[in-house]
């Protein structure tokens, strides 16, 4: 069990206490190169937010209140929790070259900076126009996100997934099991255990009798 | 019928999970009678099952049971860059199934593990990226779920006949260095006072470690007081930071 221990934690990356978590995913080259292994840097303070007061999800509209971009509204990329970070399409952008060798000084292209949570509103869907929003409870026990100003419903952003599946238009693949009969019960309880079971099942006999053996 | 469910079971083919229900026929097993050399046993003790009325419903599975060869993708997926591959299973969809089941579930998750991992040695030595490396994530996380099921039910049945918690004995111990631990037990041949190694080991502090034992118990709980002023220190900082107010509307 120790080795399995030991084996896990060498697996498991393993960051300073004080490690600056930025954009870059830790693993990549761009993030070592921020955070080489000696570097000390100002601690960032974030408002502690607890996961379900969240409200702010990928995909959803939001406005910008202060920055180069304030008043534009965009759509949410990137949702950074551990920062409170939103990262909008195409907005407060800053311009870098890519892709740089030797001669060749990149492509220009734009980058999307950051912006803190308290930065940004949701939109109410219906008049367009930025409000403060609630965690409320509906008739049927649905917790949504409600705009105080108006008390409209705002709906979950539809957002696709990473790898591209669409779950409704998904189809099985040879190897996978139909939603019929994953979804199907087989289990009545008993009290017999998994072997006993399965032996049963299987006409195992097992006439042999185990040795004394001593547990200390 | 239970036989019949299991040879039938052992035909199909799966990748994320066995698709083990009850409604499955085994005319598969019947007509691939000749080639399925691995359960012949299995096949002539049961093969009078098949020919019954019951069992004539169709059957829509390819079976792969030709030795090694289940050590590779299908044919079809060789060469690929991207291999398409369903979601693991949930411990909510394992728990509704039998313990036969998962017991044949976990066989068929083993092959593909085994079938996934010989596909990354290969790319290795190839030198070239897997295709789609997250179908060994699915695997072993759709495994670990269903070891935590049934030591769940192995937990509760134990609990509700002998009222033990843990499956395996042990004890709370004192070591030389004075550390109070759960020794737990391992299964030995002779009994303890036979076994002159065991005999050797002492589960008691000596005299002249006793003291220590006190300092050691006041510098813990000196650092758990430190570390829970400090993180109410840590908090009345952010609050302070941070005062709760609306975003602007």
């Amino acid at each position: 069990m120790r080795l399995t221990a030991l084996l896990s934690m060498a697996a498991k990356a393993a960051f300073p206490r004080d490690y600056r978590y930025g954009t870059n995913r830790p693993w990549t080259i761009a993030a070592q190169r921020l955070n080489p292994p000696g570097k000390k840097r100002r601690k960032v303070f974030v408002e502690p937010i607890a996961n379900e007061d969240w409200h702010v999800l990928r995909g959803d509209t939001v406005e910008i209140l202060s920055g180069k971009d304030k008043g534009k509204q965009g759509k949410v990329a990137q949702v950074f929790r551990r920062r409170s970070w939103v990262i909008l399409e195409g907005l407060n952008t800053h311009y870098r070259y890519i892709g740089r060798s030797g001669d060749y000084r990149g492509t220009y292209i734009a980058s999307e900076a950051p912006l803190l949570l308290k930065d940004v509103t949701l939109i109410d869907p219906t008049d367009r126009k930025p409000t403060d929003i609630e965690w409320r409870y509906t008739e049927e026990g649905e917790r949504v996100r409600v705009s105080v100003r108006t008390g409209r419903i705002i709906p979950k952003p539809v957002y696709q997934r990473r790898d591209g599946i669409i779950p409704q238009q998904w189809k099985d693949g040879p190897k996978d099991t139909s939603p019929e009969d994953t979804l199907q019960k087989t289990y009545t309880p008993s009290l017999k255990t998994l072997e006993e079971e399965v032996m049963e099942k299987m006409n195992i006999q097992e006439d042999r009798r185990p040795r004394k053996s001593y547990w200390y | 019928m239970a036989v019949s469910r299991l040879t039938a079971a052992v035909c199909r083919q799966f990748q994320r999970v066995v698709t083990v229900s009850s409604h499955t026929q085994p005319q598969c097993a019947t007509q691939a009678f000749s080639r399925f050399h691995l359960c012949q046993r299995r096949q002539t003790y049961d093969s009078w099952w098949f020919r019954s009325s019951m069992n004539n419903r169709a059957l829509h599975t390819s079976c792969v049971r030709k030795g090694l060869e289940e050590f590779f993708d299908l044919p079809e997926n060789w060469g690929e860059q991207t291999v398409k591959s369903g979601a693991p299973w949930t411990a909510k969809q394992l728990r509704v199934k039998s313990n036969e089941d998962l017991h044949k579930l976990w066989y068929v998750l083993l092959k593909e593990k085994n079938m996934l991992l010989t596909v990354e040695q290969e790319a290795k030595r190839q030198r070239l990226p897997m295709p789609s490396p997250e179908r060994l994530k699915k695997v072993e996380r759709s495994m670990k779920r269903l070891d935590t099921i049934v030591t769940e039910r192995e937990d509760a049945l134990r609990l509700l006949q002998t009222g033990q918690e843990r499956g395996r004995p042990g004890e709370w111990r004192r070591n030389v260095f004075g550390k109070t631990f759960w020794y737990r037990f391992k299964e030995h041949p002779i009994p303890w006072y036979l076994n002159s190694r065991y005999k050797r080991r002492r589960f008691f502090e000596p005299s002249h470690v006793a003291p220590y034992t006190r300092l050691s118990l006041e510098k813990y709980l000196r650092s758990k007081m430190r570390k829970d002023k400090r993180q109410k220190r840590n908090q009345k900082r952010l609050a302070a930071m941070f005062p709760k107010k609306t975003a602007l509307a």
